[in-house]
């Protein structure tokens, strides 16, 4: 009996090979099944599954950066996303206050000026500190500062955020004065001025100059104890990562990497309990006929009648579900989907001989379901399987395109709705919307691919006329 | 009798509605119950906070009398000191009379806060949506499935094929996405959202074209994703009928290919094409009413994140349970059609 059944999945096998669209579908499962082993390996933030919605583990990343190679494709390059470590350090005594003087040469060739530049700096202790930016013209911008704190601190001062209203004062002279004078400070775009050719129109359409710019950090410690941890310069590039950054400055190729977990696993995990539910449910109601067929088709007849989202919206909005939950709900109504097939089959296994000749021998009717039917359902059962994986990874992204979804996991249609909740599709951020989307349509046509091979194999006189 | 039949399947679409509009009152109860609890709660907070500035030495007591007094007004207005049993039964009953109340904080297009109101106004938009979507989907599917069935297993068959499994697994409301961002916004022929321009035109003609205008970019999107499978749908049925005997009988009579496809097959399976296609449809609906969101077309499904972002539970029990019941109509609709194009259906008989 056991040789029996693995000839018949050897046979199986043999003729799925034939269809070549059908080992597609296996080697992009192969592939995505390498994704979520290799995940570690694959994305460069590697704590991205845990803590995506950590903003804290984000801050050195730019806001909404194309994706890297978008450069291969345009003249005038974006800036890449970079760190700079210090070039010389000097330190000099005076007194009992040590300073400390830091350049960093930003060597800038790229023909769009960063998002942004971030001075990141870890200090211990009591200091003042004096960041200052000099340009390739000369015309150098400056901040200064202290910390109090006795602890260790880590700071981040930003060209946008810091330093912006001092970029237009020592800009603005080489402006046009009438549209200077017009101008809110607030409104220019720092990072387009503090790039650009100190000539009329900096600040409305600034001319790229190319060249070294070096940022200088003066640091003085004040009290014994303190020091300077760590001090880089973050270049916060208009192209990072493989594809790009969000709103929230995350790395979507780690998100799109986290995504494939949970897309397989809930995938995976609906179909398998419904497709088993289903096709024992088909072919008890098939086996036993009579009044229990009666109302095993009622019962299932009022699950089709339900519109499967609208209550799975409904049903989220308010329990509020977590993904478990949600593959749950998923799978009490996603069992319909092969009933009426197996049924109509184990109406015709159950006129066999070997039925009657089994029940002949008293065996009961638990072994005939599950020795003698269920099993010659196996082939359709895994081609229905792979069916319906797709339908339920489109689910529940739709269920968290609205809001609804599980918010402690990292999955496509989380990231998704993130992009069209913050505008992404009318901004045309469309590195924020289209990986995650080809991600669930490459994932469905793997099962659509080996579904419908199996799906040919089983209904042979479908292939030519 | 045809008849019959209808009064039946009528009957038992019905009574289908009933269970369901029971499960959902049962299902949502507590949490119903919960958040109603808490909303009137909060408005009763907040009358009192309005009361209180309106006129500030009022007396503690008085505050209190008017809030329990209130409360007390509110609770029973939504039945909630009854039983669970009488709470579940009222809500199933008001549900199925259509009577769904006062929303929380949703308002129809006039003003009005009646549910009825809010929902009945967005039927019509959902169905012209779809409808015209439909109608463009079936045309064009069985088109395809007829060319497909005439040439299966050719490379215009097997490449179709690929593309049906392609957009097998696409979310309708992402394909939306990417048509927004290249034809609103790239090449911007399509308006992104709504029904109309802002004020709509005043002329008939005018008013049309521009609803027109705003309902192409939605419907594309239904149709791009939709066809594929119609078209597969069809071929398979019109293949499955060719294996027939009287297919093969009319081949020995020597008639024409043509005439045995157009003439003897398309009749044979034409109502379940028909049915299959109305079918897939009307499940599809279920699901593309996300899609009205995408577009903010303001239908039943963009009523749904609305209520969802408002809490606004009413509302959404009404969507629900309208939603529920257009489909169960759709769906005893379909049975009679199928009964009426293939006779042995409504005798009862074993299929």
């Amino acid at each position: 009996m056991k040789g029996a059944r693995f000839d018949q999945l050897r046979t199986f096998w043999g003729e799925f090979r034939r269809v070549k669209f059908g080992l597609v579908g296996i080697g992009l499962l192969v592939v995505f099944a390498l994704i979520v082993l290799l995940a570690p390996l694959l994305s460069p933030f590697t704590q991205a599954d845990q803590r995506w919605r950590d903003m804290t583990y984000w801050l050195d990343s730019p806001r909404e950066a194309r994706p890297m190679w978008v450069n291969w494709f345009t003249s005038k390059k974006y800036a890449t996303t970079e760190t700079i470590a210090a070039a010389s350090t000097i330190e000099t005594v005076t007194g009992s206050m040590r300073i400390l003087e830091m350049e960093f040469p930003y060597q800038y060739t790229a023909g769009r000026p960063p998002n942004d530049l971030v001075l990141k700096m870890g200090i211990t202790g009591r200091t003042s500190y004096e960041l200052l930016i000099q340009r390739p013209d000369g015309k150098q911008m400056s901040y200064r500062g202290s910390t109090v704190v006795d602890g260790a601190q880590v700071l981040r001062l930003s060209v946008v955020e810091t330093l912006a209203s001092r970029v237009y004062a020592v800009l603005a002279p080489s402006e046009d004065p009438k549209f200077a004078a017009s101008k809110d400070p607030q409104q220019i775009d720092p990072m387009g001025a503090m790039f650009g050719k100190a000539q009329p129109g900096i600040f409305t359409t600034p001319e790229n100059v190319k060249g070294t710019y070096t940022v200088k950090l003066k640091l003085a410690l004040i009290s014994p104890e303190s020091k300077l941890d760590s001090a880089v310069i973050n270049i916060m590039g208009g192209v990072s990562g493989l594809l790009g950054t969000d709103g929230a400055k995350r790395d979507l190729w780690s998100g799109v990497i986290a995504g494939t977990k949970w897309a397989l696993l809930l995938g995976l995990l609906t179909s398998l309990i419904s497709v088993v539910v289903g096709v024992v449910y088909g072919v008890a109601s098939g086996y036993f006929g009579g009044w229990i067929d009666a109302l095993m088709n009622r019962i299932y007849e009022v699950f089709t009648s339900i519109p499967l989202l609208p209550i799975l919206i409904v049903m989220s909005a308010v329990f509020k579900p977590s993904i478990w939950i949600m593959i749950l709900i998923m799978c009490v109504f996603f069992w319909t989907g092969p009933v009426k097939t197996v049924r109509s089959i184990a109406l015709q296994i159950k006129e066999n001989a070997y039925i009657e000749a089994a029940r002949g021998l008293g065996a009961s009717h638990g072994r005939i379901l599950f020795r003698h039917m269920v099993p010659q359902l196996v082939p359709f059962a895994f081609a229905s399987m792979a069916l319906s994986v797709p339908g339920a990874i489109v689910f529940e992204a739709t269920i968290s395109l609205i809001g609804l979804g599980d918010a402690t996991v990292v999955t496509w249609g989380q990231i998704l709705r993130d992009a069209f909740g913050s505008g992404a599709v009318l901004k045309g951020v469309w590195w924020w919307v289209v990986p995650p989307g080809i991600a669930i349509a490459v994932m469905g046509m793997t099962f659509a691919f080996i579904g419908f091979a199996m799906d040919t194999i089983l209904n042979p006189k479908l292939k030519t006329r | 009798m045809y008849w019959k039949y209808v009064v039946r399947r009528l009957l038992y679409a019905a009574l289908i509605m009933v269970v369901c509009v029971f499960v959902f009152s049962l299902l949502f109860n507590t949490v119903a119950d919960k958040v109603l609890r808490a909303q009137i709660d909060e408005q009763v907070k907040g009358e009192l906070t309005q009361l209180a500035k309106a006129n500030p030495n009022m007396h503690q007591e008085q505050r209190m009398a008017i809030r329990e007094e209130r409360t007390a007004r509110l609770y029973e207005r939504f039945h909630l000191n009854e039983s669970m049993v009488s709470r579940v039964m009222f809500r199933t009953w008001s549900s199925l009379k259509f009577d769904f109340g006062e929303s929380m904080q949703m308002k129809s297009m006039a003003g009005s806060t009646k549910v009825n109101t809010i929902l009945f106004e967005r039927v019509p938009r959902t169905l012209l949506l779809f409808g015209v979507a439909a109608v463009f989907d079936i045309v064009l599917g069985v088109w395809l499935g007829l060319v497909k069935a005439r040439r299966a297993g050719k490379t215009m068959d097997r490449s179709t094929d690929i593309v049906t499994m392609i957009v097998f697994g696409l979310p309708g409301w992402w394909l939306g996405m990417m048509l927004i961002m290249l034809f609103a916004f790239a090449i911007p022929i399509f308006p992104s959202s709504a029904m109309h321009s802002s004020p709509p035109p005043a002329q008939a003609l005018g008013y049309f074209l521009d609803l027109m205008w705003h309902l192409a970019l939605p419907v594309i999107t239904l149709i791009l994703l939709g066809f594929w499978g119609r078209a597969y749908v069809t071929r398979n049925l019109v293949l499955s009928t060719l294996q027939e005997d009287f297919i093969m009988s009319a081949r020995a009579r020597g008639l024409s290919e043509r005439r045995i496809l157009f003439g003897h097959t398309l009749r044979a399976a034409a109502p379940p094409i028909v049915t299959m296609s109305l079918l897939a449809l009307v499940v599809s609906i279920g699901g593309a009413l996300v899609f009205e969101g995408i577009f903010s077309w303001p239908g039943l499904g963009n009523l749904y994140w609305q209520a969802v972002q408002q809490n606004d539970v009413p509302v959404l029990m009404g969507d629900l349970t309208v939603t529920t019941a257009l489909f169960i109509a759709a769906l005893a609709f379909l049975d009679l059609v199928y009964g009426f194009l293939d006779p042995r259906v409504k005798v009862g008989g074993k299929a």
